[in-house]
């Protein structure tokens, strides 16, 4: 009778790791990394980078928080009045200007070559496909209409009207203005985008000019805040 | 009676503490060999519960119908036809019986030391 126990426990445990095994191939399979030389050359770039910029920014905090900790009221609170005019500043809620382009999208002056055709319509959908090439164009600030575009920006349609942050787009000339390191690189990028293209497609016409000082307005409503939470110390 | 339960259990916590991970293509075998061997598990347990237990007939059940059961569906593969769902399929009609089985045995023994109490 032992003996059959015993028996029974080694067929157990054989089965138990068959069962395990199969657990974990089946909840995480191994991935096979199939990237070639040049691939993980360029992947190990890339990470080289970031440990760089995090490491820029970690020395940025770093000695933020050395001006905190510094003697002195009068410092303390110097250097938090910067920290929180620097954060203000990211989150687009100061006037900005600097160099950059400006962008005009109006409908096509049908008038010109004698043909009646219905006025063409904006979506917001290209709108917001054009603020997302911007972007990855490295543009630094985008304002679109005197509405400043900040990360909870919602751009949408109501009644055949184009709404950014909740506020109607007066008519046209829309105009575009965007804060650039680079102005004339971004305006080459931009008059090859497929953004603009599809603007063109929808009988806009596209305009872009560099320009040496853009100003753009403030982000003037409150940022609500619903989703996120602050970091708990120590995690 | 405790002893399989104690040797799952560490077979259990030994597989996950290995980390051994099949590669997919090997996944679909090692599934059929896994219902395999609890069939045969059950069987054995069935089997010993009704008094017909043959240690010889266990062992080499357990590993024959692995064998068997992967070996099945290799074929399968290579002929294009599904047979591991002949696998599936006969081993989970043999499972069903046998938990079934072995579930109305424990119920008659339960009622029959209730009843001589």
């Amino acid at each position: 009778m032992k003996e059959r126990q015993w028996m029974f426990a080694t067929i157990a445990l054989i089965l138990g790791g068959m069962l395990a095994i199969q657990f974990e191939t089946t909840n995480n399979p191994i991935v096979r990394d199939t990237r070639d030389l040049y691939e993980l050359r360029a992947d190990l770039e890339k990470e080289k980078q970031r440990q760089q910029e995090l490491n820029e920014e970690l020395e940025r905090y770093n000695a933020l928080l050395d001006n905190y900790k510094g003697n002195g009221k009068e410092e303390k609170i110097v250097a938090m009045e910067e920290a929180l005019a620097d954060l203000k500043k990211q989150a687009g809620l100061t006037t900005v200007s600097g160099q950059g382009i400006v962008i005009t999208i109006e409908p096509f002056n049908d008038e010109l070559i004698g043909v009646d055709r219905p006025k063409p319509k904006i979506e917001p959908d290209m709108l917001r496909r054009l603020v997302n090439e911007l972007n990855r164009y490295d543009a630094k600030e985008i304002s679109i209409g005197d509405q400043r575009i900040i990360s909870k920006t919602p751009v949408r349609e109501v009644n055949g009207v184009i709404y950014i942050n909740n506020e109607p787009i007066s008519s046209f000339p829309i105009e575009i203005k965007v804060l650039a390191k680079n102005n004339e690189k971004l305006q080459q990028k931009i008059i090859a985008s497929p953004a603009v293209e599809e603007f063109v497609r929808e009988n806009f016409n596209v305009e872009s000019t560099p320009k040496s000082k853009v100003i753009l307005p403030a982000y003037e409503k409150p940022v609500r805040v619903k989703f996120m939470k602050p970091v708990k110390e120590g995690t | 009676m405790w002893l399989p339960v104690l040797g799952l259990l560490l077979g259990l916590l030994l597989g996950f503490m290995s980390d051994i991970r099949v590669p997919p293509e090997y996944a679909n075998y090692l599934s059929i060999a896994v219902l395999a061997a609890l069939d045969t598990l059950f069987g054995g347990i069935r089997a010993s519960l009704q008094g017909s237990f043959e240690d010889k007939v266990f062992i080499t059940g357990f590993f024959f119908n692995i064998l068997l059961a992967a070996g099945l569906a290799y074929l399968g593969v290579h002929l294009g036809i599904d047979l591991y769902l002949a696998a599936i399929f006969a081993f989970g009609v043999r499972l069903f019986n046998n938990i079934a089985v072995i579930r109305r045995l424990l119920i008659s023994k339960w009622t029959d030391s209730r009843k001589k109490a």
